[in-house]
């Protein structure tokens, strides 16, 4: 009886210490490396990131390629939005991270005028850079990489090839007889859904879907419970030959082209960086960076690893 | 913040979001007394019945809603159709164990007299189990329609509208007011629900059980 009882209280143990357990090891899964070192000897560097698949790569690249280059290069990706990000950077908290020219403008630097308004990526690179330089501490926004991650409206192929749909003043032509799936933040903040109709007035789809799931969307497409969709034009599912991506002949969206962005302190500290981070940038392009984002969000795989990949078969590391 | 807030309820698409949400959460329940309530009602007299039917209760209330919702995807694809699907299978568990529990929870020795009387299993069923197990029943009603208004939320993610819509919205936007907008207005809807089921309760409640519950039997 004795013996029994001495078990039986052992058990609530057992069940908390297991519990306890599961929630460490859980804590420790994740499909992002929050914070990790990239090796290499030599001065510490600390790269971040913000929080999306893109950002994840692109840190990581960023990351790896310095540990390749003499630095110790320490990883703190997922650090959330740019306003986070750029807190982090201008308290020392990291010295450089991926940041998109637009972005820049529209929610960091301080720039007067619409950002839309600048007619080429580079005009928009120079204003960010501008921008950057006058802010104390100073930052400098290094040469981007030479693709544009902006909104994109894309049409299920047969649709497009049916009607001869190629950019988005064709597209609102015959959007009355389309069904439009797109997602609640598209529609309701000012450079989404009322960005396109105020460019393209003729926009008026016979129906708009509300789905508010990235992955649902794009399969709502390909099923046909749509036609028209919109996300960004270097999401992973857009590698895929079923979706035309529309022109936007009147360039209503800023340019995005992400560059890092690096505390100008740190760089003069360290100008090497600049070098083997322009050569990081130099290796993508738009159809490169929706191959490796799809890479993660379709084929699951780890954007480390996706990285290290892509940097490999680039010649810049080992 | 407050009168942000109230600016958002001021929106074009408010209402509609709203009655999808309403229109939603009352077709599943609608859907689900009609279906678990019939089943509660076949399997009383049946221990294995019953057993199973609690069983399949517990089972579906431990299933995560979000899981339900995808299951339905491959079905209907997305929007209400889906959404109400799901709803439904989530609004079936309480329903179907306060159901199934309370009639067969009915005093024996009541059937006993009742069936000495020579009533008829109809009988029996209508003018005194029914009565009888209705405070349980609509317990389980009442349990069921706030946890359909408040799993209504997750129909924003496959295109279903509703209030969760505007809670996704504000997140993304990183506007609280948004958030909040939608957020207060479900907590709001599912008091109103809960209130207004527990007046249909005691309304449903028969007079001799209401003054036997207040003796304290």
């Amino acid at each position: 009886m004795k013996n029994r009882t001495k078990l039986i209280r052992a058990v609530p143990m057992l069940l908390a210490g297991l519990a306890l357990l599961l929630v460490v090891a859980c804590g420790n899964v994740g499909g992002t490396d929050s914070s990790g070192s990239g090796g290499g000897g030599g001065p510490t560097i600390t790269v971040g990131s913000k929080n999306f698949t893109e950002q994840y790569i692109l840190g990581n690249m960023y990351v790896q390629a310095l540990a390749a280059n003499g630095f110790n290069a320490v990883a703190k990706l997922d650090l959330g939005s740019e306003q986070i990000a750029d807190k982090a950077l201008q308290n020392g908290q990291i010295d450089l991270y991926p940041e998109y020219t637009g972005t820049a403008l529209v929610a960091i630097v301080p720039y007067k005028g619409n950002p839309a308004d600048l007619n080429s990526p580079q005009a928009t690179y120079e204003a960010a850079r501008k921008g950057y330089a006058e802010r104390s501490p100073a930052d400098t926004m290094l040469k981007p990489a030479p693709f544009n991650n902006t909104y994109g409206i894309f049409v299920r192929k047969s649709v497009a090839e049916k009607n001869g749909l190629t950019n988005m003043e064709e597209l609102a032509q015959d959007s009355k007889n389309l069904t439009f799936i797109s997602y609640s933040e598209f529609q309701n903040r000012s450079d989404g859904y009322p960005n396109v109709q105020k460019n393209y007035p003729a926009f008026d789809f016979e129906e708009i879907k509300i789905v508010n799931e990235l992955g649902l969307r794009y399969s709502g497409l390909e099923s046909g419970e749509g036609d028209v969709g919109v996300g960004f034009t270097t999401d992973g599912q857009l590698t895929s030959d079923q979706l035309v991506v529309m022109k936007d002949p009147k360039s209503i969206w800023p340019f995005y082209y992400p560059a890092p962005v690096v505390r100008s302190d740190v760089l003069k500290k360290y100008p090497k960086i600049e070098k083997v981070l322009n050569e990081v940038s130099a290796s993508l392009d738009v159809e490169t960076m929706r191959e490796l984002n799809g890479q993660v969000d379709l084929d699951q795989e780890d954007p480390e690893d996706v990285a290290k990949q892509h940097l490999q078969e680039a010649g810049i590391i080992e | 913040m407050l009168f942000r807030i109230l600016e958002v309820y001021a929106r074009p698409d408010f209402p509609e979001k709203l009655w999808q949400h309403v229109l939603l959460s009352l077709a599943a329940l609608l859907v689900a007394i009609a279906i678990a309530l019939p089943v509660a009602i076949l399997i009383r007299n049946t221990r294995l019945g019953a057993a199973i039917a609690i069983n399949i209760g517990n089972v579906g209330r431990a299933v995560p809603s979000l899981a339900i919702l995808a299951l339905a995807l491959p079905l209907l694809g997305i929007g209400f159709a889906s959404a109400l699907v799901a709803l439904t299978a989530l609004a079936i568990p309480p329903i179907l164990i306060n159901a199934s529990t309370g009639l067969r929870e009915v005093n024996r020795d009541v059937i006993d007299a009742a069936r000495g009387m020579g009533l008829s299993g109809g009988q029996i069923l209508s003018r005194i189990q029914l009565p009888i197990a209705a405070p349980v029943i609509f317990a389980g009603i009442r349990t069921s329609a706030v946890q359909t208004v408040a799993s209504a939320t997750l129909a924003t993610f496959i295109g279903g509208g509703g209030l969760g819509d505007l809670i996704v919205e504000g997140y993304s936007r990183r506007g609280p007011e948004i958030l909040l907008a939608g957020a207060i207005a479900v907590a709001i809807l599912a008091i109103i629900t809960e209130v207004g089921f527990g007046a249909l309760e005691r309304a449903f409640t028969p007079k001799g059980l209401k003054i036997a519950q207040k003796r304290g039997k």
